[in-house]
């Protein structure tokens, strides 16, 4: 199984650079969104209210998950506590063409903040300060889906605390749709893994969406966006 | 094998099935029980307006104030007027003991057998692949589910839940999750009597650390065993109960 390929021929390369154009291109997406959105809250003359965030947020939403062939199916924003009220958060999420408004109860609910604070896709970028890209898990909060969730924290003042996270979730079954094809000019045993080396799309059968793979030795790997990468070839563990 | 008319009819059967909606208003007090349920809404605490409850739920205000209406009628919100007014989540309302128990009695042992041999193959196809699947961030998930027996029953029937949920998880099928979930709302508030029982949480207590520790160790045969045994601890419970209400 093993293969020489020390030097990947171009159109492997090629292969490689496009699906990593189009994770970096949904990572800048979202950085972009999350500083518009900084600007945004920041601008508000009066206290944020949760139908101010709203109102924000909705617009660019609908624009993410209706865009044909896109890979988003769910988007939004989660007010860090303090934004709004302290010990408080608030969601503004919505999923899918139909833009169905996800945990909305929640914003009622006095203590809301504790159904995220313990959510990798949360607490890392408000922790951090950074991007994180968290999964694929089955998400239970919103999709019930085995997903992706991208993450950025949102900053009204450059120096100030977190004020909340923009997020995008990804479905593992529309990646699949659009990097399977991709994966197969590379190898027929190529596949594209999270940071632990989780598979999230294989090309060989025998590696399944949630199964630790293992890169075969001498393969070639490739890094896509921030934390994924494609080996040419991957063994199942 | 061929499928013969005859044989095709079982399955055509259930397509011409009549669908039945639970209707919407049933659906927005549904979610609203299930909040309370969960601890997401608590007793006392101010539910949102007509308007503000149909804008979250997608819903129109009509469907809202029915819902809010019929929620009064069972009980489970008060209302009252007046300039610090409004729709309140009544005291001492849910998981309720009586409730449960009144569950119970309406069940069937057939009913109570057959559902928990439901559970238990899902949970058990769960746990067969989270034992191949499993990492450590996904163990240490899993054991913040594990209470000590001294734990409060709403607590602990939380936790359980949760538990089950988290190895449907570690498995990563959608599908199974999905299903796990609905066999939990089929069992509603009746897994409440169980953990108000000390013995039983000892029981379970034990149980849930040889399901982790198979799920760890990459025992898919030995998780699966576990995990029904887990499954079963709370079905004999209530079979067993049940024989003595009568």
């Amino acid at each position: 199984m093993i293969k020489a390929t020390a030097s990947p021929d171009t159109s492997t390369v090629q292969a490689a650079a496009d699906l990593d154009a189009a994770i970096t291109g949904i990572e800048h997406r979202l950085a972009a969104w999350a500083a518009e959105t900084g600007t945004a809250l920041a601008a508000l003359s009066t206290k944020v209210t949760g139908t101010a965030v709203d109102k924000l947020i909705r617009p660019a939403v609908e624009e993410l998950v209706r865009t044909p062939g896109g890979y988003i199916a769910g988007a939004g924003f989660l007010a860090n506590a303090g934004l709004l009220r302290p010990e408080r958060s608030y969601i503004a999420w919505w999923q899918g063409e139909e833009l169905e408004h996800v945990d909305a109860l929640a914003n009622f609910s006095p203590n809301s903040i504790s159904r995220y604070v313990k959510s990798e896709w949360f607490r890392v970028p408000v922790d951090t300060g950074q991007a994180h890209v968290t999964g694929p898990y089955v998400d239970f909060l919103c999709t019930d889906e085995y997903v992706l969730t991208f993450t950025h924290p949102v900053f009204c003042r450059a120096d100030g605390p977190v004020s909340g996270i923009v997020g995008m979730d990804v479905t593992v079954q529309r990646l699949e749709r659009g990097a399977l094809p991709t994966l197969r000019r590379i190898g027929d045993r190529a596949t594209l893994v999270n940071a632990d080396g989780r598979a999230i799309v294989s090309a060989a059968p025998d590696i399944a969406a949630g199964d630790l793979a293992a890169a075969e030795e001498g393969c070639s790997v490739f890094p896509v966006g921030r934390k994924f990468r494609i080996w040419s070839g991957a063994e199942a563990l | 094998m061929l499928l013969t008319p005859q044989g095709a009819s079982r399955s055509l059967a259930a397509v011409f099935t009549p669908i039945k909606s639970r209707g919407l208003v049933d659906e927005v007090c549904g979610r609203i029980e299930q909040a309370v349920e969960t601890g997401l809404l608590t007793s006392g605490q101010r539910l949102p307006n007509e308007t503000e409850l149909a804008a979250a739920l997608g819903v129109s205000a009509v469907t809202a104030r029915e819902a809010l209406s019929q929620l009064r009628t069972s009980g489970i919100i008060r209302t009252a007027r007046g300039r610090s007014g409004g729709s309140f989540i009544a005291d001492d309302v849910l998981p309720s003991r009586e409730r449960a128990l009144d569950q119970l009695r309406e069940l069937t042992r057939l009913q109570i057998s057959d559902l928990g041999l439901h559970y238990q193959t899902i949970a058990a196809a769960c746990a067969s692949v989270a034992a191949r699947r499993s990492d450590a961030a996904d163990m240490a998930t899993l054991r913040s589910f594990i209470l000590t027996a001294e734990a409060d029953p709403l607590h602990w029937r939380l936790a359980l839940s949760e538990f089950l949920l988290e190895v449907a998880a570690i498995a990563r099928s959608a599908r199974l999750a999905r299903e796990l979930i609905r066999l939990q709302a089929d069992l509603g508030t009746l897994t409440l009597l169980p953990c108000a029982d000390s013995g039983y949480r000892l029981t379970t207590a034990g149980l849930l650390e040889d399901v982790a520790a198979a799920v760890e160790a990459h025992q898919p045969a030995a998780a699966e065993a576990a995990v029904k045994a887990l499954v079963a601890a709370t079905t004999d419970w209530l079979l067993n109960e049940q024989s003595k209400l009568y």
